[in-house]
């Protein structure tokens, strides 16, 4: 250990003496030189080195800047454009949803109007029908009617077997269907 | 033997640089020429950089720098709000850093003192050279000052330290308080660099001679320990230099604003 008595002793033995800063080694030339020195240093970097450093930094804090501005916008645009987007989704599933509601409602009309359509032509075929029904009943009634006095007619010869004109058996036939009712 | 071997060791150790050679009866310490050294290589590799940041070529190197020196620039815009004023300190604050890192760094060169001339090692680390701390605690405490009256004025800064004990006897007290810190401030900026470069070195010296032969594979470990120690003290001195810039030019009124003052001039323009 006989460095550390080595150090120990080469700061003692000047403080001894009062002499405390040549003992830390501090002489006021060198020191003056020294600061001299390094201001110099300082101005030549200062002058012709640090400028084109912080210039650069610069250009790139610049640069970067521009870049979070433009992405900003760009967020800013596409986010509008998502509105814009948005809003025409809405708009045109209102209008879908009115297309449909319209379909939807003429469908219903249509359907409606064919059934009051068919529901008509039946009603008519019905009556149509009927009043054929009716015409063929009276041309039954009628052909019955006509028959029926033939027969009555033959029948009332054979009775009384005379044969009686047309006229007079006609006569005869309707006072008897007169006294029927 | 291995004693013996490491025994030389014991008489590099010295708290003073010594001086190699005598100049118009200036004394050239070997601090002074690793110093001249160290220099010439920061001088060299911010030159190199600066050159092709200019000419727009870039390559690792010139990454790793710029890096370096942009970390440095956010780190004093962050301590100093003020741009202004950051652009005004950054070349000294800047230098303080790589100045200290390299100069540091060369006190770790294996073998940097075992070259000798009439038995003194001709080259020895600047930063366990008090002078050069010392140096660069004064340029740092007047830089301050010089930014303190300009921002708050000759008056305004020496009220800071100043005051009527009559009418504030605690700021008063304050003051002196204040006054003694500063001093304080430049003292321990020159003696923390100092002490931790030159216990850097008697460290290494220590391990050398505890661990005799075994040193070349335990020394390594502690030589990157002396270059992170370096890089911390840099940066130490760096951002002490800006903080106390920063403090300087600050209010310091019954506001807790901290921001810069304007400076006396935009105060004459802003009033004419």
């Amino acid at each position: 250990m006989s460095f550390i008595n080595y150090i120990a002793e080469t700061a003692a033995a000047p403080e001894a003496s009062g002499d405390v800063f040549s003992a830390l080694g501090i002489d006021w030339r060198l020191l003056i030189l020294q600061i001299i020195a390094f201001l110099i240093l300082v101005f030549l970097l200062g002058k012709f080195v640090y400028p084109w450093l912080m210039k650069q930094v610069d250009e790139r804090q610049t640069a970067i800047e521009a870049a979070a501005k433009a992405a900003t916008e760009a967020q800013a645009s596409a986010a509008e454009s998502q509105q814009e987007v948005e809003a025409l989704m809405h708009e045109a599933r209102t209008q879908a949803a009115e297309i449909v509601d319209t379909a939807k409602l003429e469908a219903t009309q249509m359907l409606s109007a064919s059934e009051e359509k068919a529901r008509s032509t039946a009603e008519k075929i019905a009556a149509e029908a009927r009043i054929e029904v009716e015409k063929s009943i009276e041309n039954a009634k009628r052909e019955l009617h006509d028959e029926t006095l033939e027969l009555i007619a033959l029948a009332t010869e054979k009775v009384i077997h005379t044969k009686l004109d047309k006229k007079a058996d006609a006569a005869l036939i309707a006072a008897a269907l007169k006294e029927t009712k | 033997m291995s004693a013996s071997l490491f025994a030389a060791m014991e008489l590099h150790v010295s708290i003073s640089s010594q001086p190699v050679f005598h100049l118009w009866s200036i004394p050239v310490t070997n601090a002074m020429l690793t110093g001249l050294v160290g220099v010439i290589i920061t001088l060299a590799i911010l030159w190199y950089v600066g050159g092709k940041v200019k000419r727009g070529k870039y390559n690792r190197f010139v990454g790793l720098v710029q890096w370096v020196f942009e970390g440095l620039l956010k780190q004093i815009n962050d301590i100093i709000p003020d741009k202004k004023l950051a652009r005004k300190i950054t070349p000294l604050a800047v230098t303080i850093f790589f100045m200290v890192l390299i100069n540091y760094w060369l006190s770790v060169v294996p073998g940097l003192e075992s070259i000798t001339w009439n038995g003194v090692p001709v080259l020895r680390s600047l930063a366990a050279d008090l002078n050069f701390t010392l140096a660069l605690a004064v340029i740092t405490i007047v830089t301050v000052q010089m930014y303190a009256i300009k921002y708050l004025g000759a008056f305004g800064n020496g009220g800071r330290y100043f005051r009527n004990p009559i009418k504030d006897p605690i700021g008063s007290f304050e003051g002196i308080l204040e006054l003694i810190g500063e001093f304080s401030r430049g003292v321990a900026l020159a003696l923390r660099l100092f002490g931790n470069a030159f216990a850097g070195e008697v460290l290494l010296i220590v391990i050398a001679v505890l661990t005799s032969y075994l040193s070349a594979v335990v020394l390594p470990a502690f030589l990157a320990f002396e270059l992170f120690i370096g890089f911390i003290q840099a940066y130490v001195f760096f951002v002490l230099c800006l903080i106390f810039t920063s403090l300087a030019v600050s209010h310091h009124g019954p506001s807790p604003d901290h921001s810069p003052a304007p400076a006396k001039k935009k105060k004459a323009v802003g009033r004419a």
